[in-house]
């Protein structure tokens, strides 16, 4: 497969109105102007040019919309919008009245993917738990996951709840990117020494369009279990902010009498955060190690099999 | 070698607020925020980020929101408050609760205290006022406690029709919003009857003033600088002052034209109309709401009038138990249940007594404060009605002649009746679009859904509402009975059946229901249906 062959899509899928544009807006730090809030299905899809994962482009399609129109659209461009695809995710709105028909289009969605990309990984999300009372979310989960599962056959699924108004929706989206990244594995070894080699207390690896964190060590407990969304939801808002300057963020070092921390960026598809808690160590040493880590993790990616097609990026 | 990587701190203007745990601040011992209020804290802010500031998309539904006790107010030096009792709505001391209770319940029934005290008998008509006034004291007791005693419902924003249904299903709620129509329509017309009578005098007023006339209603009024006057007025016929004109150059064509064109029933309530039915065809009466205060006024005009006009008149007072005479009245009548019916009304609040006990400051004062509260309102009622009837010049009138409304027994002349008239007419102005958005909020809204369905529904039943007011001011401007039918219609459902009914019920599901209050509240049931009944054969 050469190099320059079309680009990997990430396919978000769902019914108009399941929550695709409010969850990519969140998950990239897109801003939602008011007039793409489409007031009836989206006729086109959207493409949402985001570097994902290095070089997945993300594809945003409404699938069964009210109009004959749109199915006849999809129908014919079945094709083209399936072929090439690295990833589907699919939302299902939990409080949908029409299971059967969002069954139908998931599995048509399903179908065309054997035909046209039978590599691909599949997502479920059964989006806007947040609307279905704590002590039943479990079970309706379950109930949702055991009949995605027996209908997507052959392909394997994987499914998950979410919401955006609690951790599910991070930690799912992490989930899904941990899976997607080849040599996961390896890496978090390598993190791991690298942490204990530069005495960190933390070191996290966030993916880059995201900041959803891919891996982490941590040589003791940490008091905060929302740390990491907490750290992405600032993170994106500084991008915000520098976007507006026309200036994009590369690198932050965060300092104070307890403890000093690095975010800078690591390999093509990734950042890096350190935690230091001695404050005696200088910058410019854990910088350098920091520099000197990069050029290990980059080979470790390069490595990796021509069909991930996880480019370097010159800088 | 110098990093190339430029060195970013953070601003303390820039600070997301993420507060450490050690900064929270509190009364008590050291509290931390929960987790996931900090978490939630910090998604609110980038997802604000995220839109305009006017859009909602991502705005957190109710559902999400935490619990009062997370909620802390951050100041821009890192420390954090938690704000005491932050979820309450703006609690308020005993004395403006009982002021507002007061506030609510004084309507126009004060004005037809006196005619209903003569119309019961002096004595009995004072004993009857107390003895109602604390009979519905005891129904409101019922009212306030009915949301209490149902446990596994978070009541706080139920009103006493959800009660209802809550008891008695859709019929309760059905029910029990029909009968709260019927007193708020029932207080609209009598509104557009006092408007039209106020208008009607205010016009006569300026008119006579202008045109120097002097009037004069025959035999039927007192000499001397206080003029109290017997108008003729008997319902369901049309007005017959006998009046004399003492005019110098008054063209009699021009007087009688201008008595044809500004008759009380027969042309200035439908004057009214082109004032009001655009008032009430308003989406919001939030603007009306403002001018309540005009009725404190008004009412405390009233007091300040009966007594300028009790001490100018003096007391006229005899005693005669049983027996009829030409100047008075006894002081046992058997037309007492027209008294009961208008003080149905005079003491009805039960149909939003509990929203406004809801904001009082001690939840445990409730009953001393409602009592209070009726007890003032049952002075206020008893000093009019006792004062006018007492003062009320027999010899030369017939005590027989108090008017429903007591303002109609002064001539239009009267300075200080006149400012009051003026004064009341602009304060029912006010109020009358107020009125006729709540019965619009509740029919729409339990018939369409909707508050606001279309431009026409609203004119249709605005245009029912007017139309009641306007043929009850053309061919029946009694307002006493008005009121006192109103007041027993729904009186009988919303003071005594269906209180005591859920006493009983709630009682004997708690297993607590003993014979004596079976028996007491069944008789209140029997009172409330007597009271209804004996109204119509008054």
């Amino acid at each position: 497969m050469s190099s320059t062959a079309m680009k990997k899509k990430v396919l978000l899928m769902g019914k108009s109105g399941s929550g695709k544009t409010s969850m990519r807006s969140i998950i990239f730090a897109n801003y939602i102007a008011r007039d793409t809030r489409r007031l009836g299905a989206t006729i086109d899809v959207e493409h949402s040019h985001v570097r994902f994962l290095g070089n997945l482009v993300l594809n945003l399609w409404d699938c069964g919309g009210q109009d004959t129109f749109m199915e006849n659209y999809f129908t014919s461009q079945r094709d083209n919008i399936f072929r090439n695809v690295e990833v589907l995710i699919y939302i299902f709105d939990v409080e949908s009245r029409e299971l059967e028909k969002d069954m139908h289009y998931y599995q048509s969605c399903l179908e065309a993917i054997l035909q046209n990309s039978p590599d691909a990984k599949v997502f479920c999300l059964v989006h806007k738990m947040d609307l279905v009372q704590e002590d039943q979310r479990d079970l309706i989960f379950k109930e949702r996951e055991e009949d995605l599962k027996r209908l997507s056959r052959p392909l394997a699924c994987t499914c998950f709840r979410t919401s955006i108004w609690d951790e599910t929706l991070y930690k799912a989206w992490s989930s899904i990117v941990y899976q997607l990244i080849p040599n996961v594995q390896q890496l978090e070894t390598n993190l791991r020494n690298f942490a204990q080699i530069i005495e960190a207390d933390e070191v996290l690896l966030f993916e880059r369009a995201t900041f959803l964190v891919i891996s982490h060590y941590q040589c003791k407990e940490q008091r905060d279990a929302h740390r990491f969304e907490k750290i992405s939801n600032i993170i994106k808002q500084f991008k915000l902010s520098c976007s507006k300057l026309a200036a994009s963020f590369q690198s932050m070092e965060v300092r104070n009498s307890n403890f000093a921390a690095f975010i800078d960026v690591f390999t093509s598809n990734t950042y890096v955060m350190v935690i230091m808690s001695d404050p005696s160590i200088p910058s410019a040493a854990t910088l350098i190690n920091i520099r000197n880590a990069r050029k290990h993790f980059e080979k470790l990616e390069r490595v990796d099999g021509p069909k991930h097609s996880l480019h370097m990026r010159m800088r | 070698m110098k990093s190339k990587n430029i060195t970013l701190f953070f601003l303390t203007s820039f600070r997301p607020f993420h507060v450490e745990p050690n900064n929270i601040i509190d009364d008590g011992p050291q509290e931390k925020i929960s987790a996931e209020a900090a978490v939630l804290n910090s998604r609110l802010h980038y997802y604000s980020r995220l839109m305009g500031s006017s859009d909602r998309l991502l705005s957190p539904p109710d559902h999400v929101i935490p619990q009062p006790d997370d909620i802390y107010i951050y100041s821009p030096l890192g420390t954090a408050f938690k704000v005491p009792g932050s979820d309450h709505p703006a609690k308020n001391p005993s004395i403006i609760t009982i002021f507002a209770v007061w506030n609510t319940m004084m309507g126009t029934s004060i004005l037809s205290m006196p005619w209903g005290i003569k119309q019961a008998g002096f004595t009995l008509g004072v004993f009857i006022v107390i003895f109602i006034g604390l009979l519905m004291l005891y129904c409101c007791y019922t009212v306030l406690k009915s949301p209490k005693s149902i446990s596994h419902i978070d009541t706080s924003d139920w009103e006493f029709p959800d009660v209802c249904q809550y008891y008695f299903g859709k019929v309760g709620q059905w029910s029990s919003l029909m009968f709260s129509m019927v007193s708020l329509i029932g207080a609209m017309v009598v509104y557009w009857v006092l408007m039209s009578n106020f208008l009607f005098n205010t016009g006569q007023f300026i008119y006579n003033h202008a045109h120097n006339i002097s009037e004069a209603d025959s035999e039927f009024e007192t000499n001397g600088s206080e003029k109290v006057i017997c108008p003729n007025l008997d319902p369901g016929r049309n007005e017959t002052i006998s009046t004399l004109y003492l005019s110098d150059y008054r063209n009699t064509s021009d007087v009688s034209s201008f008595e044809q064109y500004w008759s009380k029933t027969d042309t200035v309530p439908f004057y009214l109309i082109i004032l009001l039915l655009p008032l009430l065809c308003f989406r919001s009466a939030s603007f009306f709401a403002r001018f309540t205060f005009l009725g404190t006024i008004s009412v405390v005009y009233l007091i300040v009038l009966v007594t300028v006009k009790a001490a100018h008149l003096g007391f006229h007072l005899e005693f005669h138990w049983f027996d009829k005479t030409q100047f008075y009245v006894p002081e046992f009548r058997s037309l007492f249940p027209q008294l009961t019916g208008v003080l149905t009304l005079a003491f009805f609040i039960h149909n939003c007594i509990i929203t406004l006990m809801k904001n009082n400051k001690n939840q445990e004062n409730n009953v001393r404060d409602l009592s209070v509260a009726y007890l003032l309102v049952g002075l206020t009622y008893l000093y009019v009605g006792v004062l006018i009837f007492a003062a009320f010049p027999s010899p030369p009138l017939f005590k027989d002649c108090i008017q429903p409304n007591f303002l109609d027994n002064f001539p239009s002349s009267d300075i200080m009746v006149f400012v009051a008239r003026t004064f009341l007419l602009f304060q029912m102005i006010t109020v009358y679009p107020l009125l006729g958005y709540l019965v619009r909020v509740q029919i729409m809204g339990h018939i369409f859904g909707n508050h606001y369905p279309s431009f026409f529904h609203i004119l249709a039943l605005n245009i029912v509402i007017i139309g009641a007011g306007v043929l009850m001011a053309r061919f029946y401007p009694n307002i006493g009975s008005i009121i006192r039918f109103s007041g027993a219609i729904c009186g009988l459902a919303l003071v005594f059946v269906f209180p005591a009914l859920i006493h009983m019920i709630s009682l004997r599901q708690q297993g607590k229901l003993s014979v004596v209050s079976a028996i007491f509240h069944s008789f209140l049931i029997i009172l409330g249906v007597a009271n209804l009944v004996a109204q119509f054969f008054m």
